[in-house]
Order: structure tokens, then C-alpha cells, then sequence
């Protein structure tokens, strides 16, 4: 099926995609609410949800800082997550800086 | 300049279309103040996954679809770390689609007032038929 009129080849490019009222904490649909909120909060007294499956690492609910195998395997997470595509390598970045 | 917010809105096809009649009820929308259409574009994508335009739905002004074009298009196949989404996640390949820039004009008090009040945006959806079946008509 071809018409008349002139074709040209599009190359679609990647959109940023806000909501009507503002900039809504998803990365593209590919985060549930409770896993952007866990990836963009620092729960310094409970071990923050999991966006992916990842070795367990709960902390005392009094230790005020970051348990090192904690951290490892928040990590850990990340990483699966870039590895199976669901972050991009910026947002890995991004986000491993934030847990670091 | 656009005031209100612009939705991005892929139709699918299956003979380029974008009819008269929906052409017709975005003009009575944008007479109301309701919605006006920015642009429509319509594109087909190949089996082999590339994109490319076609002709104007009849009854477009001239030049109709460049500034879609614009906007969707010289993206770089590249990178596929880049994130967002772009009309390959909308269209399949041999796809036919209108994707139409539509700009919410009767949402921009909204938005301001929200933004004055100090909210922030949580989450946006549109409710599925058999939920919008529970709500009384008004």
C-alpha cells in the first residue's frame, strides 16, 4: 500500500513523558510507585524495598546508617536491574551514587 | 507557544486514516477551548521496523505532520540506553498509526492551581471501561 504523496523515513526518537500535572516518579512505566519511591528515598532505619530480586539484607530497625552488605546488595540490585534492561546505564549510574 | 499540556496520542490503523469526522469534532473541541489539535502525523512502520511517513489526512492545512515529525522523530537508533519511550513502543512493525498532538488547553488553570497550592504529581491514569460503567452519569 504506497501513496501519492511524499514518504520520508522517521528515526523515532526517545521522549521524555510527564503527566498532565507534572513530572509523575516513574522511569517510563518500568518502576511500580513503591519501587521509584524506594529507588528515590534513603530509608536510613529499614531496609528499603527491592525493585528486583537481590540477596536479603535487613538491618536493626536502630542502626541509623547503611549496613555495608546492605549497600552491596542494593547494588547488587541495580546491576540486575541494567543488566536485564530495565534501568539504562545512565539511571544506573544515577541511582548507585545515590546508595553509595 | 502551547499553555496547556500535550498529549501524545498513537492510533492505530489499519488503512491510513484519520476521517472527517474526527477531524470535525477536534475543531468543535478546539472552538470550545477543550483541546486543540497541535499536529497530526501519520506514519507506517515496516516489517523490518523502520518508520516512515505518509500523506496528510485530507482536509490538513499545509505543512501538516512537520512539526509531529519534528518532535518524534530524529532520534538515533544507536543508543539503546537511552531512556523514554518513543513510537516503537507504540507500533508494531507493519503498523499503520495517527499519532496526534493534542494540546489540553482546558487543563491549564488546572495545572496552575495545583502548582500554587504546592502539589505535586503522584500518578495519572485514565479508568478502564468497567470502572468508568460504576460512576452515575452526570
Amino acid at each position: 500500500m504506497r501513496h501519492g504523496g511524499p514518504v520520508v523515513v522517521l528515526v523515532p526518537r526517545q521522549l521524555r513523558m510527564t503527566g498532565m500535572t507534572g513530572d509523575v516518579p516513574y522511569y517510563g512505566g518500568r518502576f511500580t510507585p513503591a519501587q521509584a519511591y524506594a529507588a528515590s528515598h534513603r530509608r536510613p532505619t529499614a531496609p528499603a524495598p527491592r525493585p528486583a530480586p537481590a540477596p536479603p539484607a535487613p538491618s536493626p530497625a536502630s542502626t541509623p546508617q547503611r549496613e555495608p552488605h546492605e549497600t552491596a546488595g542494593t547494588l547488587d540490585a541495580l546491576a540486575h536491574l541494567r543488566d536485564s534492561g530495565v534501568l539504562s546505564s545512565a539511571e544506573y549510574d544515577e541511582l548507585r551514587a545515590r546508595v553509595q | 507557544m502551547t499553555t496547556g499540556p500535550v498529549q501524545v496520542l498513537v492510533v492505530g490503523f489499519d488503512e491510513p486514516s484519520f476521517s472527517g469526522q474526527v477531524m470535525a469534532e477536534l475543531e468543535r473541541l478546539r472552538e470550545a477551548g477543550v483541546v486543540r489539535l497541535v499536529d497530526v502525523l501519520l506514519v507506517r512502520r515496516d516489517e523490518d521496523g523502520s518508520f516512515e511517513t505518509l500523506p496528510a489526512p485530507p482536509g490538513s492545512p499545509p505543512g501538516s505532520g512537520t512539526l509531529a515529525a519534528d518532535i518524534l522523530g530524529a532520534g538515533s537508533a544507536a543508543d539503546p540506553d537511552e531512556a523514554g519511550w518513543s513510537l516503537a513502543d507504540a507500533v508494531e512493525p507493519g503498523g499503520i498509526a495517527a499519532v496526534a498532538l493534542l494540546e489540553h488547553t482546558w487543563a491549564t488553570q488546572l495545572v496552575d492551581a495545583i502548582g500554587a497550592a504546592g502539589g505535586r504529581s503522584l500518578g495519572e491514569g485514565w479508568l478502564a471501561a468497567e470502572d468508568r460503567a460504576r460512576i452515575p452519569a452526570g
